[in-house]
């Protein structure tokens, strides 16, 4: 083969196999693989019907060494994070009720709309066993708020706050024994791609605190996917 | 003097300016036919009189410019076309044909000036008229909020209530005034053609007056960080009648 065309296909060869490599890293490193499926329990009466109800339960930790990052917290153990994992998958036109135990400490959130209970059935959360709209902005310690592309796919729209720790309930070592309990119910569409991320910003050490734990999936932001029932 | 000293040489007559001349067409044609034609399809319809005026102004710049690129590509085209050489021992550098035309460098600064200052002029004017809508008095003000990585609003002129939702009236002037709570975001309505940085610390404003009831797509364009693919909403156009229930159910006031 000429040595010109030869040069030129290895050329086109190696930058094809530099870029698939990057591509290849990046997809394996962008995410957690394991997901957590909705448990199933019983049918639940709605708005829209009796649909097929499913629970989930997720905890948020002020540092990463609760063990869902593996040992001594993983490559990132101060990064405050969601755990035991952080992609779900919840079936289609079902109540999907979440279940947060929240360990954290908090503040004044910069968004107060991020305070208010968004897209949940009846628009209200439970927090502490107490059935309200919103918690004061000033008692914040994160949010699970939950949204997609604005491609075909249903627009699910889901935010809720979450009750900080007081500042005198955090242990010195360890997660406090009397976290803030939130439970909220939403009534999922048709099949779809989602995500959720944290809203109080709550990267420590990066610009606007929305980078760090913000910005690295597995930590305050992961998948959320709609599955065929 | 002989007559091949006298006679100046028929330039145009010329089988390599032939080529080049019906290259130009057909390269002129495609580049405009593709460009201003097809590239336009995926922007979708337009939603408002600013999106429509700006799919028009990108037309009608692509098919004024297509000559200049068409003449260009003719150039390459039949340059690559008969100056290549395959094979060892490449003609010397002096048999290159490079010839220097006053002239012809002068037509194409002046021409291409001149569709430069075209396109300026006719693009001001064009904003200037969208911009009117950010002096209209009747215009319905919305605060908009962005940060990593969703996007909130709040219905100033309808009670102050919020929503995730953005909900417009159809014929009806909106004055968006945008900022960020982090990083520069960008809101983006797409087919209704307005776009405008959202900064921290600062609010920006745009205006659109929605011209089909539908729904459209909001898009963050300024990246922005780990989710920034998914900072989208849509974007609903209700009639007054349909925009006033929505407002009112979700505590507002008319």
């Amino acid at each position: 083969m000429n040595k010109r065309i030869l040069g030129a296909f290895l050329t086109v060869a190696l930058g094809a196999g530099t870029i698939a490599g990057i591509g290849s890293y990046v997809a394996s490193a962008k995410n957690d693989s394991r997901v957590l499926a909705a448990t199933p329990a019983g049918t639940l009466e709605t708005p829209e019907g009796t649909l097929p109800h499913y629970t989930l339960e997720m905890s948020v930790y002020p540092d990463s060494m609760f063990g869902g990052h593996g040992k001594d917290g993983g490559p990132h153990p101060d990064y405050v994070s969601y755990g035991p994992v952080t992609n779900f998958t919840v079936p289609a036109h079902s109540a999907v009720t979440i279940t947060v135990h929240q360990y954290d400490s908090g503040e004044t959130i910069t968004n107060p709309f991020f305070a208010k209970a968004h897209g949940t059935m009846d628009g209200t959360i439970t927090v502490n066993g107490q059935k309200v709209t919103q918690i004061a902005p000033d008692t914040v310690g994160h949010t699970f708020t939950l949204h997609g592309l604005a491609n075909g796919q249903d627009q699910l729209f889901v935010s809720v706050p979450l009750q900080y720790v007081p500042e005198e309930d955090m242990p010195e070592e360890g997660y406090s024994a009397t976290p803030s309990v939130t439970t909220f119910t939403f009534i999922t569409g048709d099949e779809g791609e989602y995500i959720w991320n944290c809203e109080f910003p709550c990267g420590d050490g990066s610009y606007a605190r929305f980078g760090a734990a913000m910005s690295t999936m597995g930590y305050m932001s992961g998948h959320f996917n709609v599955v065929k029932a | 003097m002989s007559d091949l000293q006298t006679k100046k040489p028929q330039w145009w007559k010329s089988k390599d300016v032939k080529v080049t001349a019906g290259l130009w067409v057909v390269l002129s044609a495609l580049i405009a036919y593709i460009g201003g034609e097809v590239n336009s399809r995926p922007m979708g319809e337009a939603a408002s009189e600013t999106m429509a005026n700006t799919i028009h102004i990108m037309k009608l710049f692509t098919w004024v410019s297509a000559p200049v690129a068409g003449l260009v590509a003719a150039i390459a085209v039949k340059a690559l076309m008969q100056k290549m050489h395959f094979g060892d021992n490449p003609p010397a550098e002096a048999d290159h044909q490079i010839a220097d035309s006053p002239k012809a460098t002068a037509v194409w600064v002046i021409v291409s000036a001149l569709l430069c200052l075209f396109a300026l002029v006719f693009g001001m004017v064009v904003f200037q008229r969208d911009n009117n809508t950010l002096l209209d008095v009747h215009a319905a003000d919305i605060n908009v909020t962005g940060q990593q990585w969703a996007w909130n609003f709040d219905y100033a002129d309808s009670g102050n209530f919020q929503s995730a939702d953005l909900y417009l009236p159809v014929n009806k002037p909106v004055h968006f005034h945008v900022t960020s709570l982090d990083v520069v975001h960008s809101f983006w309505i797409v087919q209704m053609g307005i776009k405008v940085d959202a900064n921290p610390g600062y609010i920006t404003e745009t205006a659109v007056t929605p011209t089909k009831i539908g729904v459209y797509d909001l898009r963050c364009a300024e990246l922005c960080g780990l989710l920034h693919a998914y900072m989208q909403k849509k974007v609903h156009v209700v009639s007054q009648q349909d925009y006033n229930n929505w407002v009112t159910s979700h505590g507002g006031t008319i």
